[in-house]
């Protein structure tokens, strides 16, 4: 058993606090990522688990053990780095027998756990190379294959595909999530994109300044963002925010939208009174063109084939961006009544929190 | 691009090279030319370029003047070599302790070295010949060897540390996560990647030890067996006569080991010495 406990975990460099009471449970063989802009602390935080730094305050707990001061392989746990962080001067073979080396583990032994690696990352024809010989991918395998031949009990991954093209990882990201259902281990990745969060987490951390501003699954994020900076995070292309005024609570929340189109929102509004501004959230993806609705100027339109991705504003300075399908006709220039239905808004408050949804989609696995 | 110059800028270049590279090695041909010639040649007036009696005799006739030039040439190549080989041992761990590790007066410490290196050896023959004498050292190998690797720890450990900070920090923490050591990670995978910046700080120890010879050899030893080149061509400096175009052909035959090192290992000086001097 894997699981990984942080409690209270605080961080300082000096007077600078860069991580703020963190807590989080994270079970066995589960898939986390940790997702943030720069600067957020998730580097920082997973540099902590590995026990590369030293928390500030807090515990750490492995498998329910204290690993707080235990040495990285005491804690049974192995990182791939950003930059791969290859031995250039080992062959690929020495760099995936490397902890086993240091271990000074048989040599039977070692031989059929590299080659085991090897297999499993497709690299059993390439094990004689150099580093400097192998491709963008083929070097992130290596790396990888250095990190399972231990056979750790949490992977740590410190964004391991942004060093490649495009292409690239998407490929990587399929292989990722398989390796995961092969390895069946805990894992814990950080990345600066969304779609990586996305695609291959069973839960996402969100992080912000420091703190955990959501800890859930990927659709849970996606339907019910805690927060307005949970809500513009996650998503792609950005969820648009238009102030809005209330104008009444009961039986839903009846808002009148910048631009002046009224609308009865199906959430919470226990939180909210007559007169409060709020902002209302509508993800580009969830908009049609209609003839009653928000009038929104077209700036800019994207054609990407299967769909049509329009940059505009409400009012002239609210930005709003909606995805059309491929053939709409709209004129850049021109402008366009978009209809918006009450069940697909997300209201946050003046804080930035969310009014629960009530009548969001269920969630799938 | 920032390379592209005109014909009259290129010209100019040259043209400082040119004088640049005339006023280094003039006098290694000025050398070469005594070398050659007779004796009674050189203190012909007027000055002549070139003449037929020109002749190699001056490099066997050396060794005949000073039986011993054998001997100093390989003096001098042996307390260089030592004073490299024990430097090093210094140097290495010193210099990643430096790149690497906290601890406290770090940078006064490192400061502190720089500061050695301001005193040329000659302010502190006196100190140093009361500590060799009192250690017994006087008139040894060791008198050479001793204040040689003295003076050339710090360059040293300045130079390999600004080499061993380029190597990235990643690899080290992939070491340690790995379960590596210290001593370990500086074995495995520090030392194999900083074998180019070796070589140039072993390269420098050895000029400098070479060039750094003379001083402390005329001083602090005695003994004719030992003295290195520089201190022994002091004997072809006789009572009647001096002979030059020996003296110039023994210099020139002691400085070819260090001339030949160069050649092989100037691109690993060049790429090593300005080194870390850019962001990559």
């Amino acid at each position: 058993m894997a699981t990984l406990d942080l409690n209270s975990i605080s961080k300082s460099f000096g007077t600078a606090k860069v991580l703020h009471d963190i807590s989080l449970a994270i079970e066995d063989k589960e898939f986390v990522v940790f997702v943030g802009p720069s600067g957020c602390g998730k580097s920082t935080l997973l540099r902590i688990i590995a026990g590369l730094e030293e928390a500030t305050e807090g515990k750490i707990l492995i498998g329910g053990n204290d690993v707080s001061d235990a040495h990285p392989v005491d804690r049974g746990i192995s990182m791939v780095f950003q930059s791969y962080a290859l031995y250039p001067h080992l062959s690929v073979y020495e760099n995936i027998a490397f902890p086993l080396r240091v271990q000074k583990m048989e040599k039977g032994e070692l031989d059929q756990r590299v080659k085991r690696a090897a297999e499993i990352l497709q690299l059993t024809d390439k094990l004689d190379l150099k580093p400097g010989q192998l491709s963008g991918g083929q070097r992130q395998r290596v790396a990888i294959g250095r990190s399972i031949v231990r056979n750790p009990k949490v992977f740590l991954f410190d964004e391991p595909l942004s060093n490649l093209d495009a292409a690239l990882r998407g490929d990587m990201r399929v292989e990722l999530s398989q390796l995961h259902r092969d390895l069946d281990a805990t894992m814990v990745y950080v990345t600066h994109d969304q779609v990586e969060a996305m695609t291959m987490a069973d839960r996402i951390v969100v992080l912000n300044g420091g703190r955990v501003e959501q800890f859930g699954t990927p659709m849970e994020l996606y339907h019910h963002p805690a927060t307005k900076f949970v809500a513009g995070f996650i998503g792609q292309p950005n969820m648009n925010f238009i102030p809005s005024t209330v104008i009444d609570t009961a039986n839903g929340l009846s808002v009148e939208l910048k631009g002046g189109h009224k609308m009865v929102l199906p959430v919470d509004t226990t939180t909210v009174s007559k007169g409060d501004i709020v902002e209302v959230g509508v993800r580009p993806e969830d908009v049609t063109i209609g003839t009653t609705g928000v009038e929104v100027e077209v700036r800019v339109l994207e054609r990407l084939g299967g769909a049509s991705i329009s940059y505009g504003s409400i009012g002239g300075d609210t930005r709003f961006c909606a995805s059309l399908p491929g053939d709409v006709r709209v004129k850049e220039g021109g402008s366009v009544t978009l209809e918006i239905k009450p069940e697909d808004c997300h209201v946050f408050d003046a804080n930035g929190y969310v009014l629960r949804r009530q009548a969001a989609p269920e969630l799938v696995a | 691009m920032m390379d592209r110059y005109t014909k009259l800028q290129m010209a100019g270049i040259y043209f400082c090279v040119a004088i640049f590279l005339i006023f280094m090695l003039l006098p290694f041909f000025e050398m070469f030319m005594a070398s050659l010639r007779p004796l009674e040649h050189l203190f012909r007036s007027p000055y002549q370029f070139w003449s037929t009696d020109f002749s190699f005799d001056a490099y066997s006739k050396m060794w005949e003047t000073v039986p011993l030039l054998g001997r100093y040439i390989f003096n001098s190549i042996f307390i260089a070599f030592s004073v490299t080989a024990i430097t090093m041992v210094f140097v290495v761990p010193a210099a990643y302790a430096y790149a690497r590790l906290k601890f406290p007066f770090k940078n006064a410490s490192l400061a502190i070295f720089l500061g050695v290196n301001m005193f040329t050896g000659a302010v502190l023959l006196i100190p140093l010949y009361r500590v060799l004498r009192s250690m017994g050292l006087l008139n040894t190998y060791w008198a050479m060897i001793v204040p040689g690797v003295a003076f050339l720890i710090p360059t040293g450990i300045w130079l390999l540390r600004s080499y061993l900070e380029k190597i990235p920090l990643e690899l080290e923490e992939a070491a340690f996560v790995d379960g590596a050591s210290r001593m370990y990670t500086l074995r495995r995978v520090v030392l194999p990647l900083a074998v180019p910046g070796l070589i140039v700080v072993g390269v420098a120890v050895f000029i400098g030890a070479y060039a750094q010879q003379f001083l402390f050899a005329i001083t602090f030893n005695q003994t004719r067996e030992l003295q290195p080149l520089p201190a022994g061509l002091y004997e072809f400096i006789g009572y009647q006569s001096v002979t030059w175009n020996e003296m110039m052909a023994a210099a020139l035959v002691g400085v070819l080991p260090v001339m030949v090192i160069f050649l092989f290992l100037q691109k690993y000086l060049v790429a090593g010495l300005t080194a870390g001097a850019v962001k990559e």
